[in-house]
């Protein structure tokens, strides 16, 4: 999948650049990486909110990206969204019972005590009190808002729920309550997330699967469990190293992998591998600043895009 | 740097700050003590609302209206700053105890450029001869690591990078060789390499300079990567504190080791529910009788309902406000394998006068909070 935003005279904005992966029914699939790398483009992408340049965008069978108009707007009954911010994506002058309901009544799926009766079914889903349909945004707090959003998008009973980022705007004694709430939802209504986050704790605690971006470039797919014991990117590596850790005997022996300079503008993204310019172990000029390393499984269901993966290893701990 | 480690260098005694709202008095810092020594670093954490900004922003008489100080002393090497004037005050601010804020973004003036930001931060304090203060411009920005340093002083804020303006406004900080700089979640804005690398970067000038800093965050990693002493604040108040190690191997207030459970670590090794702490830190205009944590606590007694705990020793140098302490709370009522975690579910204390049924035209907040569940 591409993603390229003409930003006028002539440049193009490469957000997302050649990006193939799957999500399996029931899964959750983690998508790390840091401002600008493009996830939360993927995820529009995803959903059909923004169109790609070119690619193919295949839900449960059904070529998204070749659909328009109405057929469209029936397939996102099953594809949903959770956003970051649960101040900006609730209407403030709307109910909370009308804004749980607005799917159901876009859909024109339920209507009057049947409606009613479901809005309050998912308030107490999302563990809020059913009786609470008549109030505003403005009287609940964040971590409540957050709920509200996640009833919102589990009214059509979807398959599929992007959270872009649902938990970073929170606390951390909230953070933890509506990770465990999302963790229930999916087991109760065999739920598949696609979650992205730049806190690679919250996303390994969550994930079964985690995708590495890094300028519009998937670098690293693997199960959660082993990318966390062993990585073929360097990027993976220093991501990694770099996350703080609440054990200060840990914190004494970190060792962080440094990355040089800052992230490439993606207008002019950099040849060869994209991460050369920072990359503590590339070979410049040389294979890295040449070619552009492919996706490639490294180990069982591991896949890396870096000409030195071994070196990754062996270098770099 | 002079004087001894033992040596405060800030000392806080009794600080409350309140906000007069037309809802009422928001008591957002209650009673804070504490002392910072020279070449220290000190870690406040707490989540939103627990008052550690405020704190900050006390000591440098920075509370803006309708907030303002209503107790204590705050002494800055033996001097009240809240008793001193104004102009007294706006010297040493900047040039004995600088600040940095989460977005430097806004901390910046988008209209000039960052070499010109820098030397007035100089020039704002000491007498300092034309024509060093460009050189030592220069020297300020290399010493915080920014790169080519001598070209990008034309340069202006927008063409920095998040992470080089926070080195930015860090080196404006160091400007005038302050004695502690207050750190307010200086990499929270930040990628998290980037804030690897600030943090690196306050901890050499900790060892190099000797810069005291007080660290103020909400995430307990960067404090437990940097921090050598922590304060824990919830509603307000201080409810703990203690050394790195002890706060973080053996807390003893029932808040700071729930906030340490329910985070998830990138370096668990199987997969766990996490223990989430059930509810909402209490309204400020009307905090709960007794202990604050009260309606959250797994442990509480019927004397947490009734009775404000005061800080007391529970190790060398560690001090929590707590009846229960966690050393009870594992030996008798098996903290180690508590599954849940909801309010008096250790000790089975319910509250003293049952909870009204739920009031379906209830307008007021209170019940609103009261009412979220962690589900399961």
């Amino acid at each position: 999948m591409v993603k390229h935003f003409n930003v006028g005279v002539g440049a193009v904005c490469r957000a997302v650049d050649g990006v193939s992966f799957e999500i399996r029914a029931g899964e959750t699939v983690g998508l790390v990486g840091e401002s600008g790398c493009g996830k939360s483009t993927l995820a529009r992408v995803l959903t059909q909110l923004t169109p790609p340049t070119s690619g193919r965008v295949v839900f449960d069978g059904v070529e998204l990206t070749g659909l328009r108009g109405e057929s469209l707007r029936q397939q996102r009954k099953h594809l949903q969204m959770i956003f970051q911010d649960p101040f900006a994506s609730l209407d403030p002058r709307m109910t909370i019972g009308d804004i749980i309901a607005e799917p159901l009544t876009n859909f024109k799926v339920m209507r009057g005590k049947a409606k009613d009766a479901r809005v309050q079914e998912l308030l107490r889903v999302v563990g809020l009190n059913p009786y609470f349909n008549n109030r505003y945004p403005h009287e609940f707090s964040g971590g409540q808002r957050q709920r509200i959003g996640i009833a919102r998008a589990l009214a059509l009973n979807p398959k599929l729920i992007v959270c872009d980022e649902p938990v970073s705007a929170l606390d951390v004694s909230i953070q933890a309550q509506i990770i465990n709430l999302l963790e229930d939802l999916q087991a109760e209504f065999h739920l598949t997330y696609l979650f992205i986050a730049h806190d690679l704790s919250v996303v390994r605690h969550i994930s079964q699967r985690v995708l590495v971006m890094y300028l519009g470039k998937i670098v690293e797919i693997a199960p959660s469990d082993d990318l966390y014991a062993h990585q073929y990117h360097p990027y993976t590596k220093a991501l990694l190293s770099a996350v703080p850790l609440p054990d200060p005997r840990v914190e004494s022996q970190r060792r962080l992998v440094e990355l040089s300079g800052e992230i490439p503008s993606p207008l002019h993204p950099p040849s060869g591998c994209r991460f050369h310019t920072r990359c503590p172990i590339a070979q410049v000029p040389g294979v890295c600043s040449e070619d552009e390393p492919p996706l490639e499984e490294k180990a069982v269901g591991h896949f890396a895009a870096c000409h030195l993966s071994e070196r990754v290893r062996t270098d770099l701990s | 740097m002079t004087g001894s480690v033992n040596d405060p260098v800030l000392e806080v005694k009794g600080l409350s700050t309140s906000f007069f709202t037309d809802d009422g008095e928001v008591k957002a810092v209650r009673d804070v003590s504490f002392d910072l020594a020279a070449g220290e670093t000190l870690g406040i954490v707490g989540e939103s609302g627990c008052g550690k900004s405020v704190t900050a922003l006390s000591i440098l008489g920075l509370v803006a209206r309708p907030g303002r100080v209503v107790a204590g002393e705050i002494l800055f090497k033996g001097r009240d700053l809240l008793s001193i004037d104004r102009e007294e005050l706006r010297q040493i601010r900047g040039r004995d105890i600088a600040m940095i804020f989460q977005d430097p973004l806004s901390s910046l003036n988008p209209v000039h450029r960052i070499g010109a930001q820098i030397e007035e931060a100089m020039r704002a304090h000491d007498k300092i001869a034309s024509r060093e203060v460009r050189p030592r411009g220069l020297d300020l920005l290399r010493q915080v690591h920014v790169p080519d340093a001598a070209r990008r002083v034309r340069d202006y804020p927008h063409q920095f990078s998040g992470g080089m303006r926070q080195r930015v406004m860090i080196a404006m900080g160091l400007s005038n060789r302050p004695e502690i700089l207050i750190a307010d979640e200086p990499t929270t804005a930040l990628d998290v390499t980037v804030q690897a690398q600030i943090l690196q970067l306050l901890r050499d000038l900790n060892r190099d300079l000797g810069t005291s800093i007080i660290l103020i965050t909400h995430n307990l990693g960067v404090v437990a990567g940097l921090c050598k002493r922590v304060i824990v604040m919830y509603a307000g108040e201080i409810v703990e504190e203690g050394s790195t190690e002890q706060i973080f191997d053996a807390p003893q207030h029932p808040y700071t080791w729930a906030l340490l459970r329910s985070l998830p670590r990138v370096d668990a090794d199987r997969h766990e529910r996490l223990r989430s702490i059930e509810g909402l830190p209490p309204d400020l205009i009307a905090p709960p009788p007794g202990c604050k944590f009260n309606p959250r606590c797994p442990f509480r007694l019927e004397r947490c309902f009734r009775e404000d705990p005061e800080l007391e020793p529970v190790g060398d140098g560690h001090v929590a406000a707590c009846w229960v302490t966690m050393k009870r709370a594992h030996a008798e009522m098996g903290a180690g394998s508590l599954v849940d975690t909801g309010p008096g579910a250790a000790s089975g204390v319910r509250p003293p006068i049952a909870p009204e049924a739920p009031d379906p035209s209830g307008a007021d907040g209170q019940d609103v909070e009261s009412e979220t569940q962690d589900r399961g």
